[in-house]
């Protein structure tokens, strides 16, 4: 069974070829950081633009790298949300019409179901149930998966993203995008016991919180350098390597306890973690460690299948698929679409 | 109408009782920095929407959450909006006015599209205290807030 997975929901565009939810035949994702990295931010109409240019060249190269007509394809699975709505629209309506001209069968994914069952495109997959830590810009959420399609929701964050608390963090410290690299990179050349930032425990609940430490940071600039609008600019470049360590391990640790914490209270022992900041190499140094004193198993994919990617689409396609869970032409996307 | 919050609860009791006094079709517009409680206001207002607080979390990175319903309602941020184009490829004027309900985060990026719109403004006072100014609320549900 040979699924294309189409994957427009943020600022890549991406198209994959994946053999019976879990062989990759090609991957192919069109990264957008040059131009974003000016703008600090992902920019809708930039990136809607780039995927109207994008999605043609990307599914043809993964078509051709998987040397397959269209013909040859079991369905094809778009993810039609969570994300930003313009670019959504763009991955839905090439992949609807696609379906239409070529007769097959069209799949509707949603992203954070994408990133549960991309462990399973890893030569060792998790097996059912497991704990899915989704951390990224966007979501920040814990759920137990059952099976394929069954997933209950056990946390989430109540305000900003882990991923996003990255992104605000290095544009108050003056640096680029996206945050999280920059900053794990800078980290490490900072003392992460410099700065005491608050870390939201939120006992009681799988829940997390990573607004106020954001402000933590943005007040602590402000106590430095007299202003924010300076930020950075004002600050010695040890200080904004202190700055990014100390910020990177509270939110680090809030992740590690929190994992801890569910692994615990839901007696599951394998965990599975993915999204852009599942890349993070404190979060995957520390996760494993924590895994190992729990003897639990912890399941991080290679960093190019924790970013945004169409294969972990391709690959959460197939059970809706074989369920006869078809999208019709009237599917539409949407910028909020709970699991 | 200025008005000051000593923390998250009471802020998100304000955005309630704003909430409350809004009809479809209106507009609220908040100004305020990072952590100047934005998203936590707008919580409040979401509820007396019906919206459960869980449900509302930040919207920098879609910029725009719809919460279908009667009126439905957008939350919208523009922290990332950098200029008119982007604000018109976002989507964001067919949110806004007709039928529904909008709260709009960093709004000073609207432009000169906040006309008749109800106008908050956030202000970090120092610890969890924060200053909120209300203005363009009718003059009767003024005195009732």
């Amino acid at each position: 069974m040979l699924i294309l997975g189409i994957d427009t929901s943020c600022d890549d565009t991406s198209a994959a070829v994946v053999e019976d939810g879990g062989r990759i035949v090609s991957n192919i994702v069109s990264g957008q950081s040059d131009i974003h990295m000016k703008y600090g931010g992902i920019v809708p109409e930039l990136a809607s633009r780039r995927h109207i240019e994008m999605i043609v060249p990307v599914v043809e190269e993964a078509l051709e790298k998987a040397g397959l007509p269209l013909t040859g394809l079991s369905a094809v699975a778009v993810c039609h949300g969570p994300g930003l709505i313009g670019s959504l629209l763009i991955g839905c309506s090439f992949a609807k019409a696609l379906c239409y001209s070529a007769g097959i069968p069209l799949v509707a994914v949603n992203h954070l179901e994408g990133h549960i069952l991309s462990p399973f495109l890893d030569a060792r997959p998790p097996e059912f149930p497991f704990l899915s830590l989704i951390v990224s810009g966007g979501h920040t959420s814990l759920f137990v998966a059952e099976a394929a399609g069954r997933y209950r929701e056990i946390g989430r964050t109540r305000d900003d993203a882990a991923g996003e608390a990255y992104d605000k963090v290095s544009k108050l410290l003056g640096l680029g995008y996206p945050g999280g690299p920059i900053i794990d990179r800078l980290a490490g050349d900072g003392d992460p016991a410099s700065i005491d930032f608050p870390r939201a425990y939120l006992p009681g609940t799988l829940d997390f919180s990573f607004s106020g430490l954001k402000t933590a940071v943005l007040n602590f600039l402000r106590t430095q350098s007299g202003s924010a609008a300076r930020g950075a600019a004002a600050l010695p470049p040890a200080t904004v390597s202190d700055v990014a360590a100390s910020f990177q391990k509270a939110v680090v640790d809030v992740l590690v306890r929190k994992t801890e914490w569910a692994i615990k209270k839901m007696g599951i022992r394998s965990v599975a973690i993915s999204g852009g900041v599942a890349a993070n190499s404190e979060l995957r140094r520390r996760m494993k460690e924590m895994a190992g004193d729990r003897g639990a198993e912890i399941f991080i994919p290679a960093v190019p299948l924790c970013t945004d990617n169409a294969a972990m689409i391709a690959a959460a396609g197939r059970h809706h698929l074989t369920e006869g869970d078809i999208a019709g032409p009237d599917l539409n996307p949407r910028a909020y679409l709970p699991l | 109408m200025k008005l000051t919050s000593d923390g998250a609860a009471r802020t998100e009791e304000i955005g309630y009782e704003l909430g409350k006094r809004l009809k479809a079709g209106d507009t609220v517009a908040l100004f305020g920095d990072l952590g100047s409680g934005k998203t936590t206001l707008t919580r409040g207002i979401a509820r007396a929407f019906g919206i459960a607080r869980r449900d509302v979390t930040s919207a920098s990175f879609t910029i725009i959450a719809e919460y279908p319903g009667d009126p439905p309602f957008f939350h919208i941020d523009l922290y990332r909006i950098e200029n008119e184009e982007d604000l018109e490829g976002a989507g964001v004027w067919d949110c806004l006015g007709r039928n529904s309900v909008a709260v709009v985060e960093w709004a000073e990026k609207l432009g000169c599209g906040i006309k008749n719109c109800i106008r908050v403004e956030m202000t970090d006072a120092g610890d969890d205290r924060r200053e909120i100014s209300i203005e363009g609320l009718d003059e009767e549900d003024r005195n009732n807030l």
